[in-house]
């Protein structure tokens, strides 16, 4: 009962314990902070990965799958399957409409999508990563007046999903950072700027200007290029995934354009076997068209595994039945010979080296725990020093060794505890707060922060000389280290103009991740309180050990 | 008279560094139940490594005579039951208070209590213990001061603080060392005035001082000379 009594008492009548808790505090919000941004930066990546892909994808290369319509079917009748949509990928040269600067325009080597909209839309949610739309009203105060989405007529949403201009030409959405005028904003928005002057320019949006040239190569499944196939496309919208990979290199065009391009469109098929009578191979129909890719949605709740095992039976299906049908004049690939893979399996390349960077933060900053446990030690090491003769009343009054034992380590407990209760509201705090901290950083210190600073400086170094006055070396000491700290940060907002340390361009999205990662928090919490304990052990063993006749005889 | 409190032949050394200082070498003295005695001599003679050895804060030495508290030798109690005499059976009073002073002067006195119980029994035993605290403090006449901390006390008031924490488990034995060395002489008066009634309430006391006007209270004093008693 004395033990719960005096850890409570020792925990709040003295400095030394807030200083113990404030230390185990500051350790458990640094690691959870940095795991939590780290995991939620995962967490993004993953949910931009998987809605650029889908749950999972069919896929056959260049040459493409065959009848992928009728594949399309098997898979949307799957219970596992919410919706399945074909796409044809390639790479291509896209020559923008405007210069380079040595008198030719700017050619980007892009990744090619032909896809359907509306079908796509239900697989990835195509119309919600569409960047222009239509302005709400309340957003009209900040757009330009020559601005073309002041237009009451603009509607490049709906152009976005038809791929096709007002003027009936084909168009193509191009992911929004291949646009070198296209400026991004700290709070993640784009503003077309103009080259020459850097403001905002109606003339540089790029769904205003010219057209651009596509240019692909077909690849015959011998590996052979057919020769290149250019067709001019307006652009019609521009596209935005939150992953800055994609946004930089993405061209969204018409399925059957592309499939034209491609030789991948419906083609006569000619026998191997039977010639005409000019020798010519016989022509024995049209072959149906071919998509590279399917991109299928699982349905709510279904594992992308058991969607895969799903889709992998289907395809299998589908094989069967189609190159069992005679009129059926070309047979898809051998079901080992396409590609079936779930979207974390898609992009494994890129998340692993996240997660791995993720555990890496995480077992470099669990070494804090160890420095927790070492300030506890030290801090602790100083309390028993100094109730060595408390240790002797105790024992002479009758408490046990083990009871001795126990008020310190219970009093490591405490400090455990509530350092991590604190630790793990400093980091809520600052984990919630974490994009409005770093728009402070970004921004210059005001004038009165700066004048405030200044004034404390001067307050702390009168304190310091008062000390020096009165000759109390305590009073000296601690003020002029106030004041160089004070001086320190007066400087530093001086100096500062504003710094970016979350990158957007660099680090993919435009906010820092801000959710608290619970598993974190809660291992994390233990881990304050376990090490604090730890910490606390070797201090309360001593103390245990304390020969009462020695304590009460020190004084 | 039956004894209470005897030590035969007792011996402790001590070992400073890598010499041995034999402290007690064979010192002998009884207490009857209900008697007041002093312990004097001079500085470093070993009158309170008596009193130590005599209330279990210390172990004689393996060879040493026996120690026995109402016929039971000390030298055969465990830890439990040691911590048990010194919790229990003995009271302490030291010469310079040692108060804890992270708590109030009427959680000092109940301190002992304190120790010897568990939560259940501290939650149904709460209201007597403070009772009997506070008839304590109001005895050695701090019942006005129940909720200072022994910062805020006198020495006098400190040293009364010490009494009723010795006396709060009721033991057969108070052994005070020097409990007016650190006072002046008309507040250490106080303090042997308070003692002499709780002797008088029928209380054992072993006091061990240097001052011959106060070991002069006592019914009886025992002379401790180069570690035996003379």
């Amino acid at each position: 009962m004395y033990a719960s009594q005096l850890s409570n008492r020792y925990l709040t009548s003295r400095i030394i314990p807030f200083i113990a808790v404030a230390a185990v505090g500051l350790c458990v919000a640094l690691v959870i902070i940095v795991v939590s941004v780290m995991s939620g930066f995962l967490e993004m990546v993953k949910v931009s990965g998987k809605s650029l892909t889908g749950d999972v994808v069919v896929s056959r290369p260049i040459t493409g799958i065959p009848a992928y319509a009728e594949l399309i079917r098997e898979i949307e009748a799957l219970p596992e399957a919410e919706a399945a949509s074909p796409i044809v990928e390639t790479f291509g040269l896209l020559r923008m409409p405007y210069g380079s600067g040595d008198g030719g325009k700017q050619v980007e080597m892009v990744e090619v999508w032909g896809i359907e909209p509306e079908s796509l839309d239900r697989v990835l949610g195509y119309r919600s990563k569409l960047y222009w739309k239509k302005p709400a009203e309340s957003e009209l105060a900040g757009i330009a007046e020559t601005d073309p989405r002041r237009d009451p007529f603009f509607d490049r949403e709906a152009e976005g999903m038809a791929l096709r201009a007002k003027d009936g030409t084909d168009g193509v959405v191009l992911g929004i950072e291949i646009s070198p005028f296209n400026r991004r904003q700290r709070d993640g928005s784009y503003r077309t700027t103009d080259p020459r002057t850097g403001g905002q320019s109606a003339a540089y949006f790029m769904a205003n200007t010219e057209d651009v040239l596509l240019t692909l190569v077909p690849v015959s499944d011998s590996g052979s290029l057919s020769g290149e196939k250019k067709r001019r496309f307006s652009i019609v919208n521009e596209v935005q995934s939150g992953l800055y990979a994609v946004d930089e290199s993405r061209v969204f065009m018409p399925l059957a354009a592309a499939q034209e391009m491609l030789l991948l469109d419906p083609r006569p098929v000619m026998s191997r076997t039977e010639f005409d009578e000019n020798g010519r191979p016989k022509e024995l129909g049209t072959g149906p068209a071919r998509a590279t890719t399917i991109a299928v949605r699982a349905k709510p709740g279904v594992d992308p595994d058991t969607l895969r095992d799903a889709v992998e039976r289907a395809y299998v299906r589908f094989y069967q039945r189609v190159t069992a049908d005679p009129g059926q004049l070309v047979d898809p690939p051998f079901p080992d010979s396409v590609d079936i893979s779930t979207w974390e399996q898609r992009l494994a390349n890129f998340i692993g080296p996240v997660e791995k960077e993720r555990e890496l933060m995480r077992t470099l900053f669990s070494i804090v725990y160890v420095v927790c446990a070492g300030l506890v030690l030290a801090i602790f090491w100083s309390i028993v020093q100094e109730k060595t003769r408390d240790i002797g009343i105790l024992r002479a009054v009758g408490a046990s060794r083990s009871g001795v034992l126990w008020i310190f380590l219970r009093y490591g407990l405490l400090i455990g505890i509530v350092g991590s209760i604190v630790g793990a509201l400093l980091a809520w705090a600052v984990v919630d707060n974490i994009n409005a901290i770093h728009d402070l950083l970004g921004t210059p210190a005001p004038a009165w922060l700066q004048v405030l600073a200044w004034i404390g400086v001067a307050a702390s170094l009168a304190l310091a000389v008062m000390g020096m006055v009165r000759a109390s070396a305590l009073q000296a000491v601690v003020w002029v280290f106030i004041t160089l700290g004070l001086a320190a940060v007066a400087l530093v907002l001086l100096q500062h103009r504003g710094f970016l340390v979350w990158d957007p361009s660099v680090y993919y999205f435009s906010r820092i991740p801000s959710s608290l990662d619970m598993n974190t928090v809660v291992t994390t919490m233990i881990g304050g309180v376990v090490f604090s304990v730890i910490g606390a052990s070797i201090p309360a063993a001593r103390a245990a050990d304390t020969d009462p006749v020695k304590s009460l005889r020190y004084e | 008279m039956p004894m209470l409190l005897e030590a035969e032949h007792v011996r402790k050394t001590y070992r400073l560094g890598r010499h041995d200082v034999p402290v007690l070498k064979g010192a002998s003295m009884a207490v009857a139940e209900g008697e007041w005695v002093s312990i004097v001599g001079s500085s470093g003679s070993g009158k309170s490594t008596l009193l130590h050895l005599l209330g279990g804060l210390d172990r004689p030495d393996a060879d040493s005579g026996p120690i026995t508290f109402a016929g039971e030798d000390l030298r055969r109690f465990g830890a439990a039951r040691q911590n048990r005499y010194r919790n229990h059976d003995i009271g302490f009073v030291f010469q310079f208070y040692h108060l804890l002073p992270e708590l109030t002067v009427l959680e000092n006195a109940m301190l002992p209590a304190l120790v010897g119980v568990w939560l259940p029994q501290w939650l149904r035993r709460k209201h007597e213990l403070r009772a009997r605290a506070t008839e304590l403090l109001e005895v050695c006449g701090l019942g006005h001061r129940l909720g200072h901390r022994p910062s805020e006390l006198s020495g006098g008031e400190r040293q009364r603080v010490a009494i009723a924490r010795a006396l709060i488990n009721r033991p057969r034995v108070l052994l005070a060392d020097e409990p007016t060395g650190n006072l002046d002489i008309h507040t250490g008066g106080g303090i042997l005035d308070l003692l002499a009634e709780r002797h008088a309430a029928g209380l054992t006391m072993v006091m061990v001082t240097h001052d011959a006007a106060v070991a002069a209270r006592a019914q009886r004093q025992v002379r401790i000379v180069d570690g035996r008693v003379a």
